[in-house]
C-alpha cells in the first residue's frame, strides 16, 4: 500500500505538490532508492548516511547537508543537482534524480525537514536472518502427528483457523509419489497392490522401495542439473566449434545420478564438484564431479568463465547473490566489490583437464583457444579442472570490463566477505601423488598403455610369422634386385625388435618416473633413470633402424620403376635414408653422452604436483557447520521440489533483497536436521514425503483463507517437468528405455528413441531442448533456479497432433485391448488406470464409453487413449 | 471454426462450478489469450497512448555495410588508399569513443582482431533520392524511390565486433553479460494480444543459427513470451499445427470434445485449480490455430499484382518476398510482433568480395523491401505499424588485410545504420551522422536499446515500467526514446 501511494506522489508534478511532503512516504523513499547503497546502513562515503532522520541531520564529513527551511543553502540539493561540485548520484551510478524527485527534497527542507520520532533505525544486515547459524528450534508439540513438520505447520495453520484437507485418495498419493521420486507414474500392479495392503505402513514400505529405485538418481539429479547449470558443449554447434562447457561433461551428469543414488551426502557433493582433484587426488570417479565448473568453461574468454563460476556457485550453494557486485558495492547485502574479486580468487588458478580413460584411445591434451582453429567435439577421456598456475593473480576491474583492471590495487587474495561469523577459509596447499603428476602412472592407464604397446609386438611377430620364406627363384632374384626381397624380410624381423624395445622401453620409464614421484624416493632411483634414458634411446635407436631399412626397400623398389617416375621416387627413397642415418647417428651419440644418462621424456603429460588448495578450503567452509546458508538452500530446494513451492520464494537469493521465509522455524530446524543426517537427502526426502502435510488431498472448498496455500492446508498441485512428461508418454505405453548413463543424445532423435529424457542433449542454444522441452518449460541451462510453467496452446498441439502421440496411443491401445480383453469398460478402466493410474468414475465411464461407441474399433480406442494423455490429470501431480 | 459443443460444454461447466469470485477473476485474466501468467506480470495495458500496434522487426544478418548502403561518404574515395593519420580528419581510431564503443569477446590476450588504417574507397555510386534528397547508394534502386517515407538513424553503435552483436541488437547485452530477454519478447511481455488464434510474437525466416536463438528468446521472462519460429508452408506452418493424414476432422473434434468433456469433469473436483481452467482453454484456442495459423500463412488468395510486387515470381527475391509478404498478412491479423531475417544467417558478413556479395544481397532484398513497404501504406498498415530495418553492425571503413584482403571490409561496431518507417515516426528523415570516414557514430549516437525504447515507446510501453522483480536492469538496457525520430 504504501508503494503504492508513493507511487502516485510521485507522479504527481512540481505544480501539484501543495501539500505537505510527507518524509516517510514521499522522501525517503528516495533517499532508499538513490542514495543509500553508498549513504546508508552497508557504506557511509564521507561518512553521511541518508536512511535515519538522525544521520541526516548529522551531515556528512563536509559538514551539515541540509539546513532545514533552506533549500538553497542545503548541501544535499546542489549535490543532486550538480551545482559546482559532482553531481550525486554519480553518472556511473545512473540517472541523476527527476525534477519531480529534486522538488520533493526541496520542498520538504524548506518546511523544515522534519522527521517522525518514532523512525526505526535501519536494520543491521549483519542481523539478517540468513546469516545468522540456524539453531534446532524447539518442536511444538505433537498433536495429530508425530512428523515435525506436521507439528511446526500444524499451530500455524490453526492460528489462522485453517482446517486442513484430509489425505489424498490413495490412488492420487500413489501417483504423487511416484512422480516425485521417481519420475514416471506407477504400473496398474503397483496400484493395485498398494491398494490391497492394508498395513499401517504400506506407504512407508512404498517410500523406502522408490527411494532405492535407481530411477530415484535420475528423478532427483535433473533437479539438481536447474540449479547446477547442467549444459553439454555448445558454442557454435553447426560448424561444429566447442566454445562452451565440453563434449564429456555428461560424466558429470552420471556422477550426479550415481551419487543419489548411493546416498552420497549433499555437503560431500558440494565438496566433489567445487574441489574432487584436491579432496581425493586421482580419483576418477570423483573428479568429473569438478564438471560443475567445466560447464562454465568459455573458450574465448577466461574472464567469463570466472564470472559464471562466481555468479552461480554463489547462488547455488549460498543463495548470495555475488553477481551483484560485479560492478559496484552489492547494493543490499554486506558484500563489497572487492569480495566478488576475492571470491573469484578461489577459483582463479584452475584450467580444464583432459585426461585419457583406460580402455581407450589417448584423447591427447584440453584443446586451447586459438582464433584460426575449431575446437573438435572430443569424445575420448574425461575432464576436470586442475589448478595449473597456483598464484595466478586476480586483479579487480571497474565497470564489470575486465579490460579496466585496476593493477594498483595488486593482486586480490582470495576470501569471503566479512559478515561471515565463521572462521574464514583457511588455504593450505595439497600434494599430488604421482599418478596425479602423470597419468600414465595411474594402475589402469598404465596398463592400458603397456597392453597396446604388447599388442603393437604381437601385431609385428605375427607379420613376421606369416612372412613366407624365400623360394629357390626370389633367392636367385634376390640377387638381380640387390636383395630386395631379403630386405624386404629384415623389415619385418626389424619392426619385431623395434616394438620389442618399446615395450621395454615404457615399461622402464613407467617404472622410473613412478620411483620419481614416490615418497620417499626409493635409494635406486639413479639407476632406474639410467634405465630408462637407456632403454628409451634403445627404442628410438630401433625405430630409426627400422625407418632405415624401410628407406633402404623404397629405395631398391624405386629404381625399378620406369624412367619417368625413377627420379622423385628415387630421390624422395634416398632423403628417408639420409634421414634415418641421422637419426640413428644422433641416438648413438646420446647413448654416449653421459650428460644425457638420466634423461628420458615423460609417458605422458606432465601437470603440476601441487595444487593451491583455495577450492578445497572454500568448500569446507561452504560445507561448514557453522556456514548459515548452504543446508538452508539446500533443504528449501529440495522443500520446493516435494510441494511445488518454496520455502524461501527467493531461491537464489537469501540475501537482504530476497523473500523471508514462509515457515522460519520450520526451514531452521529441517536445516539443523539435514546437517545433523550427515546432509543426508534420503533422508529428507522421507522425512517430507511421510509427512501429513504431504499427504494431504489436493482439493479444498474454500482457500479464501489462504490463497497461495502458504500454510499447506492442503497439497499444491504441480505440473509434470517436459521430462517427466515425455518419460511417463513413454513409460505408459510401454516404451521407456532404462538403460543408464553415458554420452547424450542428440534432441533430434527424442522422439524416435527412447531413453529416459535426462539423457537428451541439454544446452543454451537453437536445438538445445527436445521439441517436448521447448514445449513444456524445459530448463535453461544458462539459469533456472525454479522452472516457469506455462500453459499455451502449442502443448495441446504437440500432443494432439504429434507422430510420437499418434504412434504411442495407438500401439497402447492394441496392449490394452490384449490384457483387458473387453472392448468397452474393462478397457476404460483399464486406460485409466494405466495412464492416470487411477479408476474412472461413473461419469467418465459414460463420456468414454459414448465415445468408443459399440462396439468400437481400434482407431477409436487409440483416440480415447490419447485423450487420456491429453486429460489435464494426466499432465498434473495431484 | 466454431465447435459449437464446446461452446455448450462451456455453459454447461460455468454452471457445473458456480463460477464464484476466482472463477470471475480468472476470467479475466485469460479473457486476453488464453494463456496463464505469473500474477505478478504486467496486465497488457500500454502505459501511454500507442500510436502503433504492431511491429515488423527486419534484420539482415552478418552486417551490411553502412557505408556502402545508407550512409555514403565522399571521403572515402577521396582519400583512398592513405591512412587515417593521412587524412585531414581526426584520425578516428584516437576518439574515446572507439574504445567506448569496441569490446572484443576474446580475452585481450587473444584478440586478434585489428585495426584497419588504410582507407578503403566506396564499392557503389550513390544519390541524392526523392523530396527530402536522403543519399541512398545505387544498389537500393527499388527502396530509393520510398526514401520520403523513411526516418535513417545514422549514429547507431553496438560494443560486440563479432557476430554475437547479432543478439546485442535484439536483447541489448554483450555477450559476456547477462543474457536478457529479446525486443520481441519485451513487446510480447508487455502487451495484450490483438488476435488471440495466432502467436503474438512470430518469427520468420530465422534464427537460422542455434548460437542466434537468444535474438528471440524471452529467457526469464518466462517461454510463453518468446517468439514462434513460422514456416512459409500453408500446409504446416507452425510443429503440430496440423492434425496427422490419418485422421479425419470429424473425427479430431470428437477428440477435442472428449478432452473438453473430461477436464470439466476434472474442474467440478478441483474447481479452485487455476492451471486447469487455463488448460481448458487452451486447447480451445489450439483447435482454432490449426485453422487461423495455415490461414495466414496461405498466400493462394494473393493477386498475381501483389506477389510481383513482392518479387516472388523471381528466384532471386522469392525468400526475402515471401518472409515480408508472411509479415504483412500476420500484422493485418494483428500479430504485434514479426521478426523477420530475409537472408540467412551471416551472408552479408563480406571480409572479401565486398562489392560481388552487397551487389548480389542486395538485390534479393531491395525489391520485396520496398514492395512490402509500398503494400503496407496502401492497405493503411502503416499508419498502425513500425518497420525496423537494421544489421548487427556497420563495416570499417578500412580495407581488411587479415588473410592477405585485398576488398572487403571488417566488422565495425563504432558506427551504422538503420532505417525505421511507420506510424509515429518521421518520414523522410535522416537523424545523426558518423563522422567524415563513416568511422564513429558523432555526439552520443545511439547504443542499440535506444531502438528497443523508441520501439516500444511508439507501442505504448515504458520498458522501465516492465521491470521484473529480482531481475535486474540498468540504464543501458531500457534506452532512451529518440525523440528526434518521433513525428
Amino acid at each position: 500500500m504504501r508503494i503504492i501511494l508513493v507511487t502516485l506522489a510521485l507522479l504527481t508534478g512540481p505544480a501539484v505538490l501543495a501539500a505537505e511532503v510527507d518524509y516517510i512516504l514521499q522522501v525517503k523513499p528516495i533517499f532508499e532508492s538513490r542514495c543509500a547503497s553508498c549513504h546508508g546502513v552497508l557504506a557511509q562515503k564521507a561518512k553521511l548516511r541518508l536512511d535515519h532522520g538522525e544521520f541526516i541531520r548529522k551531515g556528512s564529513s563536509n559538514g551539515p547537508v541540509i539546513v532545514p527551511g533552506k533549500n538553497g543553502k542545503s548541501l544535499l540539493i546542489q549535490a543532486v543537482l550538480g551545482q559546482d561540485r559532482e553531481r550525486m548520484p554519480p553518472t556511473k551510478e545512473g540517472a541523476p534524480l527527476t525534477p519531480a524527485q529534486v522538488q520533493i527534497l526541496k520542498q520538504w527542507i524548506d518546511e523544515g525537514a522534519r522527521t517522525p520520532a518514532n523512525e526505526p533505525l535501519p536494520a543491521d544486515p549483519t542481523r539478517h536472518w540468513a546469516f545468522q547459524k540456524p539453531l534446532r528450534p524447539p518442536l511444538p508439540a505433537a498433536k495429530l502427528s508425530a512428523n515435525p513438520i506436521d507439528r511446526f505447520l500444524g499451530p500455524a495453520m490453526e492460528s489462522r483457523g485453517l482446517t486442513p484437507a484430509p489425505r489424498a485418495e490413495k490412488t492420487t498419493l500413489l501417483r504423487r509419489v511416484y512422480l516425485d521420486l521417481v519420475g514416471v507414474p506407477p504400473e496398474p500392479e503397483d496400484l493395485r497392490r498398494f491398494l490391497a495392503d492394508a498395513s499401517p505402513d504400506a506407504y512407508e514400505k512404498l517410500v523406502d522401495r522408490l527411494l532405492q529405485d535407481p530411477r530415484h538418481g535420475e528423478r532427483w539429479a535433473r533437479h539438481w542439473m536447474d540449479i547446477w547449470r547442467y549444459s553439454d558443449w555448445y558454442g557454435r554447434r553447426n560448424v561444429p566449434d566447442v566454445w562452451n562447457s565440453a563434449p564429456q561433461v555428461w560424466r558429470w551428469r552420471d556422477w550426479i545420478v550415481q551419487s543419489l543414488n548411493r546416498d552420497l551426502g549433499y555437503d560431500q557433493m558440494v565438496r566433489e564438484m567445487l574441489a574432487a582433484d584436491e579432496f581425493k587426488p586421482g580419483d576418477d570417479k570423483a573428479s568429473v564431479a569438478t564438471g560443475f565448473l567445466v560447464r562454465n568453461w568459455y573458450a574465448l574468454n577466461p574472464n567469463d568463465w570466472m564470472r559464471n563460476i562466481v555468479e552461480h556457485t554463489g547462488k547455488a550453494f549460498l543463495g548470495l547473490t555475488f553477481n551483484c557486485a560485479h560492478c559496484h558495492d552489492h547494493k543490499y547485502d554486506p558484500i563489497r566489490q572487492e569480495d566478488y574479486f576475492g571470491f573469484r580468487a578461489f577459483f582463479e588458478p584452475i584450467y580444464v583437464r583432459q585426461d585419457r580413460m583406460a580402455g581407450e584411445a589417448d584423447s591427447g591434451p584440453f584443446q586451447d583457444y586459438d582464433y584460426s582453429v575449431l575446437r573438435k567435439i572430443q569424445r575420448l577421456g574425461m575432464v576436470r579442472v586442475f589448478d595449473k598456475t597456483p598464484e595466478a593473480p586476480t586483479w579487480f576491474y571497474t565497470g564489470g570490463d575486465e579490460r579496466n583492471r585496476v593493477k594498483e590495487r595488486g593482486s586480490i587474495p582470495p576470501h569471503v566477505p566479512a559478515m561471515f561469523k565463521q572462521p574464514p577459509p583457511r588455504i593450505d596447499p595439497v600434494e599430488l601423488p604421482g599418478e596425479v603428476i602423470s597419468r600414465a602412472l595411474k594402475s589402469d592407464i598404465r596398463a592400458t598403455i603397456l597392453a597396446d604397446a604388447q599388442a603393437a609386438l604381437t601385431v609385428a611377430e605375427k607379420e613376421l610369422a606369416q612372412a613366407p620364406p624365400l623360394s629357390p627363384l626370389e633367392e636367385k632374384e634376390a640377387a638381380k634386385e640387390k636383395e630386395l626381397p631379403r630386405l624386404r624380410a629384415e623389415v619385418a624381423r626389424q619392426k619385431v625388435e623395434a616394438a620389442r624395445a618399446a615395450l621395454a622401453d615404457l615399461s622402464a620409464r613407467l617404472v622410473a618416473e613412478e620411483a620419481a614421484y614416490a615418497k620417499p624416493q626409493p635409494t635406486n632411483l639413479g639407476e632406474l633413470k639410467r634405465q630408462a634414458a637407456r632403454l628409451e634411446k634403445l627404442a628410438l635407436a630401433a625405430k630409426a633402424q627400422t625407418e632405415l631399412q624401410q628407406g633402404e626397400v623404397a629405395l631398391g623398389e624405386a629404381k625399378k620403376l620406369p624412367e619417368a617416375k625413377l627420379k622423385p621416387a628415387v630421390d624422395a627413397a634416398n632423403k628417408r635414408v639420409t634421414q634415418a642415418k641421422a637419426e640413428l647417428q644422433k641416438v648413438q651419440a646420446a647413448l654416449k653422452d653421459p650428460a644425457q644418462a638420466e634423461k628420458y621424456s615423460p609417458v605422458s603429460r606432465v601437470y603440476p604436483a601441487k595444487s593451491s588448495g583455495r577450492r578445497k578450503a572454500l568448500a569446507e567452509w561452504i560445507t561448514s557447520r557453522e556456514n548459515p546458508l548452504p543446508a538452508r538452500v539446500a533443504v528449501n530446494h529440495i522443500w520446493n521440489w516435494h510441494f511445488h513451492a518454496p520455502l524461501v520464494a527467493s531461491i537464489h537469493d537469501f540475501g537482504m533483497n530476497g523473500k523471508l521465509p514462509t515457515h522460519p522455524e520450520l526451514l531452521d530446524w529441517l536445516a539443523v536436521e539435514f546437517m545433523d543426517s550427515g546432509w543426508n537427502m534420503k533422508a529428507l526426502h522421507r522425512l517430507i514425503v511421510t509427512s501429513n502435510a504431504y499427504q494431504r488431498g489436493s482439493t479444498s472448498g474454500d482457500i479464501s483463507k489462504d490463497q497461495e496455500n502458504l500454510f499447506l492446508a492442503r497439497m499444491n498441485t504441480g505440473r509434470m517437468e517436459a521430462e517427466v512428461l515425455r518419460d511417463s508418454l513413454l513409460h505408459c505405453a510401454g516404451k521407456l528405455n532404462y538403460t543408464m548413463g553415458g554420452q547424450e543424445l542428440e534432441n533430434t532423435e527424442a522422439l524416435k528413441t527412447f531413453r529416459r529424457s535426462l539423457y537428451y542433449s541439454c544446452f543454451p542454444e537453437g536445438g538445445g531442448k527436445g521439441v517436448l522441452g521447448e514445449l513444456f518449460d524445459g530448463p535453461d541451462p544458462l539459469d533456472c533456479y525454479r522452472r516457469s510453467v506455462s500453459i499455451v496452446p502449442q502443448q495441446a498441439l504437440a500432443l494432439t497432433n504429434s507422430e510420437l502421440i499418434h504412434q504411442l496411443s495407438s500401439e497402447l491401445a492394441v496392449k490394452l485391448l490384449s490384457e483387458s480383453r473387453q472392448t468397452g469398460a474393462g478397457f476404460i478402466q483399464l486406460a485409466y488406470e494405466r495412464i492416470l493410474s487411477r479408476p474412472p468414475s461413473k461419469a467418465e465411464v459414460e463420456a468414454c464409453a459414448s465415445f468408443l461407441g459399440r462396439p468400437g474399433d481400434d482407431k477409436t480406442r487409440a483416440a480415447l487413449v490419447r485423450v487420456l494423455f491429453n486429460h489435464n490429470d494426466f499432465l498434473s501431480i495431484r | 471454426m466454431n465447435l459449437p459443443s464446446i461452446q455448450a460444454g462451456r455453459r454447461t461447466f460455468l454452471a457445473d462450478c458456480g463460477m464464484g469470485f476466482t472463477g470471475l477473476a480468472l476470467g479475466a485474466m485469460l479473457a486476453e489469450d488464453g494463456v496463464a501468467r505469473e500474477p505478478l506480470g504486467p496486465t497488457g495495458q500500454t502505459h501511454h497512448l500507442p500510436r502503433a500496434r504492431s511491429v515488423v522487426w527486419i534484420f539482415l544478418s552478418g552486417g551490411y555495410s553502412h557505408l556502402e548502403t545508407f550512409d555514403p561518404k565522399p571521403a572515402l574515395n577521396q582519400f583512398a588508399g592513405k591512412t587515417f593519420d593521412k587524412t585531414p580528419f581526426e584520425n578516428p581510431v584516437n576518439s574515446p569513443l572507439h574504445k567506448k564503443r569496441f569490446r572484443s569477446v576474446p580475452a585481450e590476450e587473444i584478440n586478434i582482431r585489428d585495426v584497419y588504417p588504410t582507407i578503403y574507397p566506396m564499392q557503389v555510386g550513390w544519390k541524392k533520392h526523392g523530396q527530402s534528397g536522403i543519399e541512398i547508394t545505387d544498389w537500393w534502386p527499388h527502396l530509393a524511390r520510398q526514401v520520403d517515407d523513411l526516418c535513417f538513424l545514422r549514429n547507431i553503435w553496438t560494443t560486440d565486433n563479432d557476430h554475437a552483436a547479432e543478439n546485442q541488437i535484439h536483447t541489448g547485452r554483450h555477450k559476456l553479460d547477462e543474457p536478457q530477454p529479446s525486443i520481441g519478447a519485451w513487446a510480447h511481455y508487455g502487451l495484450g494480444t490483438l488476435n488471440a488464434n495466432l502467436p503474438k510474437f512470430a518469427v520468420i525466416g530465422g534464427p537460422s543459427r542455434p548460437d542466434t536463438r537468444q535474438s528471440i528468446d524471452s529467457l526469464y521472462l518466462g517461454p510463453q513470451h518468446a517468439g514462434v519460429p513460422l514456416i512459409i508452408d500453408a500446409k504446416n506452418p507452425l510443429p503440430f499445427g496440423t492434425r496427422p493424414a490419418s485422421q479425419t476432422q470429424a473425427e479430431q473434434i470428437r477428440e477435442y470434445q472428449l478432452i473438453h468433456r473430461l477436464n470439466t469433469l476434472a474442474a467440478v473436483e478441483y474447481p479452485d485449480d487455476k492451471e486447469l481452467l487455463a488448460r481448458i482453454r487452451s486447447y480451445e484456442m489450439a483447435f482454432r490455430m490449426q485453422e487461423s495459423v495455415p490461414e495466414a500463412m496461405n498466400f493462394t488468395r494473393e493477386t498475381l499484382r501483389t506477389t510481383r510486387l513482392y518479387g516472388m515470381d523471381n528466384p532471386a527475391t522469392r525468400v526475402a518476398g515471401e518472409n515480408l509478404l508472411a509479415a504483412r498478412r500476420l500484422v493485418e491479423r494483428g500479430v504485434r510482433f514479426v521478426q523477420v531475417f530475409p537472408s540467412t544467417y551471416g551472408v552479408w558478413d563480406s571480409h572479401q568480395k565486398l562489392k560481388d556479395n552487397h551487389t548480389r544481397l542486395c538485390a534479393t532484398v531491395d525489391l520485396p523491401v520496398a514492395g512490402f513497404l509500398m503494400d503496407m501504406k496502401q492497405r493503411g498498415l502503416m499508419d498502425d505499424a513500425v518497420v525496423v530495418f537494421c544489421t548487427e553492425f556497420g563495416r570499417t571503413p578500412g580495407l581488411e588485410l587479415r588473410g592477405g584482403g585485398k576488398d572487403g571490409r571488417d566488422h565495425h561496431p563504432n558506427g551504422f545504420t538503420i532505417w525505421m518507417a511507420g506510424a509515429g515516426l518521421k518520414k523522410g528523415h535522416v537523424h545523426g551522422a558518423t563522422d567524415e570516414l563513416g568511422y564513429n557514430a558523432l555526439g552520443d549516437g545511439h547504443y542499440v536499446t535506444d531502438i528497443h525504447a523508441t520501439v516500444l515507446h511508439l507501442l505504448g510501453l515504458d520498458l522501465r515500467k516492465l521491470e521484473v522483480p529480482g531481475r535486474k536492469r540498468i540504464d543501458m538496457d531500457h534506452g532512451k526514446v529518440i525523440q528526434e525520430v518521433l513525428a
